[in-house]
């Protein structure tokens, strides 16, 4: 490491350590082969003379050492239930997630001052996730969506935690802090406020065909995520029930 | 043409570019050859399908692929380079996600128009699915801001499901109007013998009913409403007017070319100050009783890069009235909601009406704007490096009519279409463009 570096606080090292047994086993080395039988040739479907193709198993498995940057200070934020954002002083504008330039492009990459948030926001947008990438199957299903911070004017993505049926855009949220913290956006949720009715022009709630399809696939997760996980209905259901 | 182009561009910028054909290995969820293989084959259908093409004419290889996750291995452009043999020549990669193969074939393009090269081979591949399916979309997914859009469980069928939601809440499009596009592009695919639509499907058609029978994956996003994951190649030449004439009788000129941007992370559209005021009559078509953001076009609902692309590329072609005067699109769309808002963005109708488009059946076969007659992203194949030179060699075949000869079937096969459109972009709308492609 260059002289000037120095490390403040250490709880990731030990992490190397651990590591080193996936990274041993996910050494590029060859685990494994099948034969398989498939067509060959550039043609048409159903043109191609059968081959048989040797086709070998091999991991990689990688460990990253990630800065934050300049944006830091947000993530060491949630360490500290705080949510941070920042405002250009050239045109007020206010980001979360944070930029440390402002990109106004009149405001030739300002930098700009760091503000705390209010723990309020408003959904823009969101989907509702029925089927995920690897990291997280676990939580399906789980509504992503992208909620404007109060006092900002951008959309910070964030989960809702909410009955997949019962999210609109519109809906008022409240900011919540995990009790056990990463350092990442996974550290904060959102939990829509009491007292608020699904309005009628909500595009998901309008027909009512969209709410008996989505009860539908929503069973098929949960069958999913019992029969990968262990995860029964009323534990995956408790998510959102508990928070409300 | 000539005399548009010269006004725009000046003197030097004056000689035309045009595909001159083309060849390519099918698609399909999985293959077993290499890529290199994969390519070397279609390359050897480019070099049959033009019988006057010695390969030591081509300059330059250009090459296009997304991902060195997908296959534990970087720098494979060398590797299909040095397959096919064609050293001693310059040629490099461009990536940028899914707008690979558009800007790899707008380079070449840039090349031989700048005077630099005559003659480029145009190499596309993406092999994807050496790793299980949720691991192909986590490796997608890091094409997104993985510090912010990724960590919240975000991939690119959640992204592009949310900017759907809000263009559906806007504008009022329906799931009904998601699964006519979905019905439309996959009864268009078994018609095209090299869709992996037809290898997964088979030839009869479907309908609406079978599309609300199939999956939701990210509301409002059904399966099939999804792009698909694909390995494949293609292989493109493009070449200069001095020599076009050597090599086909059926060029396919390139006559508009725009490129576009909008932001990395699409929550940060709302504020995106590159395009306040830059589309007025957008920012006013606004429902009652939702907040405007800063910057109320494209926001999280359009696709600003497309606009910005299409202006340039009408502009150079002479196009006025994109629906009369373009005969059909291949569009980069890879969930059907993209489609639904690029009719809008690339201005077939004012902003809101795509769904007015679809239910019109303007879109469909038959239609004024035959969009995706290949299938597409959702229902042909996604190739991520190939895709776009899949797409532009299919609008090679239509306008040569070659339809009927290429494919067994001339259901496909338009009468005597003259101009075609295509997109292509990368992330959720971070990075693309629109080639228009001209008879003559």
């Amino acid at each position: 490491m260059p002289e000037e570096v120095k490390v403040i606080e250490d709880k990731a090292s030990h992490i190397v350590g651990e590591w080193e047994e996936y990274a041993r086993k996910g050494n590029w080395t060859v685990k494994g082969y099948q034969i398989v039988e498939a067509p060959s040739g550039p043609g048409k479907v159903g043109e191609g003379k059968k081959e048989q193709y040797m086709v070998i198993y091999r991991p990689h498995g990688v460990l990253y050492h990630h800065s934050y940057g300049l944006v830091s200070k947000f993530f060491k934020g949630l360490l500290d239930n705080k949510l941070l954002g920042t405002r250009c002083p050239e045109c007020q504008t206010v980001y979360c997630p944070p930029r440390v330039h402002c990109w106004n492009p009149r405001c030739k990459a300002a930098e700009t001052e760091w503000l705390e948030l209010p723990l309020r926001g408003t959904v823009h947008t969101f989907s509702v996730m029925l089927f995920s990438a690897d990291a997280f199957l676990e939580q399906l299903p789980f509504v992503l969506g992208y909620v404007q911070i109060d006092e900002t004017h951008t959309a910070l993505p964030i989960q809702v935690i909410t009955a997949p049926t019962e999210v609109f855009i519109g809906q008022r949220v409240e900011i919540r802090f995990r009790d056990k913290r990463n350092g990442d956006l996974m550290d904060i949720y959102a939990v829509p406020l009491p007292g608020q009715s699904i309005p009628e022009y909500s595009c998901l709630h309008m027909d009512k065909k969209n709410l008996q399809d989505m009860e539908r696939d929503l069973e098929n997760t949960y069958s999913f995520l019992e029969k990968k996980f262990g995860l029964k209905k009323e534990q995956v259901q408790r998510r959102w029930q508990e928070v409300k | 043409m000539l005399g548009r182009a010269r006004e725009l561009f000046g003197g030097e910028w004056m000689r035309r570019v045009a595909v001159l054909g083309g060849g390519l290995y099918r698609p399909d969820r999985v293959r077993y050859e290499v890529a290199e293989e994969g390519v070397a084959m279609a390359y050897r259908q480019m070099l049959e399908a033009i019988p006057n093409l010695d390969p030591m004419d081509i300059d330059f290889v250009q090459s296009s692929y997304f991902s060195d996750h997908l296959n534990q291995q970087l720098c494979m452009a060398w590797i299909v380079q040095d397959y096919i043999g064609l050293h001693r020549k310059g040629g490099f990669r461009v990536e940028a996600g899914g707008s690979t193969p558009l800007d790899a074939l707008i380079n070449a393009y840039f090349l031989i128009k700048s005077g630099h090269y005559n003659l480029i081979a145009v190499l596309g591949w993406e092999w994807m699915s050496e790793v299980d399916t949720a691991t192909t979309n986590e490796f997608i997914a890091s094409a997104s801001d993985t510090d912010w859009d990724f960590t919240v469980g975000g991939y690119y069928n959640g992204y592009y499901a949310a900017l759907e939601t809000r263009h559906m809440q806007l504008y009022g499009e329906s799931i009904e109007d998601l699964g006519r596009i979905a019905v439309k592009n996959r009864n268009n695919a078994v018609h095209n013998p090299y869709s992996q639509w037809r290898s997964e499907h088979g030839t009869s058609y479907v309908t609406l009913d079978d599309y609300y029978n199939d999956r939701i994956i990210a509301w409002p996003y059904r399966r099939w409403n999804c792009a698909l994951i694909s390995e494949g190649a293609c292989c493109l030449l493009l070449g200069s007017e001095e020599v076009a004439g050597r090599y086909t009788d059926h060029p396919m000129w390139i006559t508009g070319v725009g490129l576009g941007t909008d932001s990395m992370r699409p929550g940060d559209r709302l504020a995106n100050w590159a395009y306040h005021g830059a589309h007025k009559g957008d920012e006013k078509i606004y429902p009652e009783g939702f907040p405007k953001p800063l910057t109320p076009y494209p926001e999280m609902a359009n696709f600003g890069f497309a606009r910005e692309a299409a202006r340039q590329a009408y502009a150079q072609a002479g196009i006025t009235d994109p629906v009369k005067q373009i005969d059909f699109c291949e569009l980069f769309a890879p969930y059907d909601g993209v489609e639904l808002c690029l009719y809008e963005d690339l201005m077939f109708c004012p902003r809101g009406e795509g769904k007015t488009l679809v239910r019109q059946g303007v879109t469909e076969r038959g239609g004024d704007l035959p969009c995706q007659l290949s299938g597409g992203l959702t229902a042909f194949a996604h190739p991520v490096g190939a895709t776009s030179l899949l797409q532009t060699l299919f609008c090679y075949w239509q306008l040569a009519g070659l339809i009927p000869e290429k494919f067994g079937d001339p259901t496909l096969q338009l009468a005597n279409p003259r101009r075609a459109l295509m997109t292509g972009h990368g992330g959720t709308g971070c990075q693309g463009g629109v080639i228009i492609y001209s008879k003559d």
